[in-house]
């Protein structure tokens, strides 16, 4: 292969990366799940079925957003899914033990994840603590500020503007989609084409070079925990929307889920390297694999073996790509 | 050209991973098929009444397709599955709700494809229910108010309809409906059969064992004349076992249970707990499918039907006549 000269599909990967910020395999992968699953089962080729593989991704969707963001930035959370709780739970008592108008409710959801990211944020930068153990012991206190706020039960009978937000579908689209898509289309603009998000991936790059050239590295990466937050806030509206409950157990585990979209997306694990494009790919992935399957009716058990060999696939694939680069 | 032999290697190689797993299940459409859509398959409880579905339909001749929630805590992607398996456009669809919420927006889904609805195990409120304008077909489960008043009809049959002394009930977690209702079974029933046996405390457990054993160690304090103590579940009723044998008091204290799990059956054989009001998840996963199959044939099918439990004691286990024991898991 020469390497002056490089080929169409060559060409094709390179416009992908440059343009739409995605690496073109996992297109291709979504493209040939879709097409196995549609050959496999009859009811998969459905604009309703198609509209739920949206609805059920649109909960990790939006988490795996806010992972792509910290992971792109060289961090991790891993409070994720009980932020996400901790959220839901939130907004939940304001609006049934309070009583008070959805909107604060709402609010509520989303400022509950603002305030633990915001706190993740400030021990990462300012006591030095490792992101790791922060966002672990975040998932321990915000699960348990959940049970204590809820006394470890779901709060039940949401109001109907906010169960509207979970379950309506204006236009015959349900709400949690449109919510998720709009959330992903501004995301992917703000990571790829502003400074906010060349700065993101620069300080996941090296945070050396990021400081050298002038970026305010902590108060940078502050706002990157916050926003993670707030976007665990948002994922836990949605839950409790969806089952009209706040539910203190809702979300667990959901942060491995959310970071393996990310990373089946091709998100560095270390930083450097991201696109919401490619971790919305990387979610339908995983969201395509699990309605095929249960539409061939698989047992969950295989589902979760799948989705685990589809990720060390996906990162393997990636590292094999890097490698042939780097030898060019 | 190499690199993109190679290229597209890899992806049959990931293609061919999904079809490996895909083939494990390939099902191809059935006509008038069940879903079938329990909590968790990861406890003895939903595996024996799993098993009696499988028995039901093989038995009933019927079709089925089954799918549970990795946990009997992932309320979000039950619902999903849920709203998946409509696709395959089964005729009904047989669940065990998480909690009484979570699947109402694909149960109504269901009842405008015209798909029969099951509550498997009551785990449905009515109430929200008729709120939601969801109809059920029927409801199937234990009776819980019927397994506590067992519970107290064994106690009055062991001591008698005169007999006097404190009584402990160990209710389950505060405000759970289950526990609720076993506790009044027995409450009522008792006060009707023996006026005698008061009944001293009725306090949340929690479900805890430990919690249940030091709930049952003060009660001892407070009234050492203690009769009996009727536990909401069996994990409770083995933590009570323990803090009476510690006190000394195991044979004038009767101790009774519900569930008839594995644990509390063993621990009756050796003669320390002294019943356990057992529940048949076997016995209603094959009767789900059974009225199912009437129902779509246009039978009458009772709104809400209760499948019966079983007092285990150690005379009934040992004597092995009983013929719902072959139904004890």
């Amino acid at each position: 292969m020469a390497s002056e000269q490089p080929g169409f599909w060559a060409r094709v990967q390179r416009a992908s990366v440059e343009r739409l910020h995605i690496r073109l395999e996992s297109l291709v992968v979504l493209l040939a799940l879709g097409t196995a699953m549609a050959l496999l089962s009859p009811y998969f080729l459905s604009l309703s079925n198609f509209l739920n593989i949206l609805l059920a991704t649109s909960t990790i969707g939006v988490l795996a957003i806010a992972a792509t963001f910290v992971i792109g930035s060289g961090g991790l959370d891993l409070s994720l899914g009980s932020v996400m709780g901790l959220a839901g739970v939130a907004g939940a008592f304001v609006a049934v033990n309070l009583g008070w108008p959805s909107v604060l409710a709402v609010i509520a959801c989303i400022l509950a994840g603002a305030i633990a990211g915001y706190i993740n944020g400030q021990l990462v930068t300012r006591a030095f603590v490792p992101a790791f153990i922060v966002t672990l012991g975040m998932l321990g206190l915000a699960r348990g500020l959940a049970l204590v706020i809820s006394q470890g039960r779901a709060i039940y009978g949401l109001p109907p503007e906010i169960v509207y937000i979970g379950q309506g579908r204006p236009f015959g689209i349900p709400m949690p989609v449109i919510i998720f898509v709009l959330t992903a289309i501004v995301a992917h603009a703000v990571l790829a084409y502003t400074r906010f998000g060349r700065h993101t991936l620069a300080l996941g790059d090296s945070e050396g070079a990021a400081r050298a050239a002038g970026i305010r590295v902590e108060h940078h990466r502050r706002i990157i925990y916050t926003l993670s937050g707030a976007l665990a806030g948002l994922a836990g509206l949605l839950f409790t929307a969806r089952v009209n409950a706040g539910d203190p157990t809702a979300g667990i585990n959901y942060e491995l889920t959310a970071i393996t979209a990310a990373i089946i997306g091709g998100t560095n694990l270390f930083g450097g390297r991201a696109s919401i494009l490619g971790t919305m790919i990387g979610a339908l992935i995983m969201g395509v694999l699990q309605n095929g399957l249960t539409l061939l009716a698989v047992q969950s058990y295989y589902q979760q073996m799948a989705i685990g060999a589809v990720l060390i696939l996906a990162v393997f694939i990636d590292q094999y790509q890097v490698r042939k680069e780097s030898r060019v | 050209m190499t690199s993109l032999t190679l290229k597209i290697n890899r992806f049959t190689l990931a293609l061919g991973v999904v079809l490996a797993f895909s083939v494990i299940g390939i099902a191809k459409a059935e006509d008038g098929e069940y879903g079938v859509l329990m909590k968790t398959l990861a406890n003895p409880f939903w595996g024996a009444m799993a098993q009696g579905v499988a028995d039901g339909a093989k038995e009933a001749g019927v079709k089925y397709f089954q799918q549970a929630a990795e946990s009997d805590q992932a309320a979000e992607p039950q619902l999903n599955l849920c709203n998946t398996m409509l696709e395959r456009k089964p005729v009904a669809m047989i669940t065990a709700a998480i909690n009484s919420t979570n699947l109402l927006p694909c149960l109504k889904s269901a009842q405008e494809a015209g798909i029969k609805i099951v509550d498997l195990d009551n785990n449905l409120d009515q109430a929200v229910l008729d709120k939601e304008g969801v109809k059920v077909t029927f409801h199937i489960g234990s009776d819980n108010i019927a397994a506590g008043a067992q519970g107290a009809e064994y106690l009055v049959s062991k001591l008698g309809k005169d007999a006097k002394g404190p009584v402990l009930v160990i209710e389950g977690l505060s405000g759970n409906i289950t526990g609720e209702k076993r506790a009044k079974g027995f409450a009522d029933k008792l006060k009707e059969l023996a006026p005698g046996l008061q009944i001293v405390a009725s306090l949340p457990g929690d479900w805890d064992r430990g919690k249940a054993a030091s709930i049952a160690t003060d009660t001892l304090t407070a009234h050492p004349d203690l009769v009996a103590i009727f536990c909401a579940n069996d994990g409770m009723a083995l933590g009570a076992v323990e803090s009476v044998y510690a006190a000394g008091k195991g044979p004038q204290v009767t101790i009774i249970g519900v569930d008839g799990n594995v644990d509390a059956v063993k621990s009756i054989k050796e003669g320390r707990l002294n019943a356990s009001v057992a529940q048949l998840p076997y016995l209603v996963g094959k009767q789900a499918v059974e009225n199912v199959k009437k129902a779509l044939a246009g039978e009458k099918v009772e709104e809400s039907i209760a499948v019966p439990t079983l007092v285990l004691t150690k005379d009934v286990i040992d004597a092995g006549k009983e013929p719902m024991l072959q139904y004890v898991k």
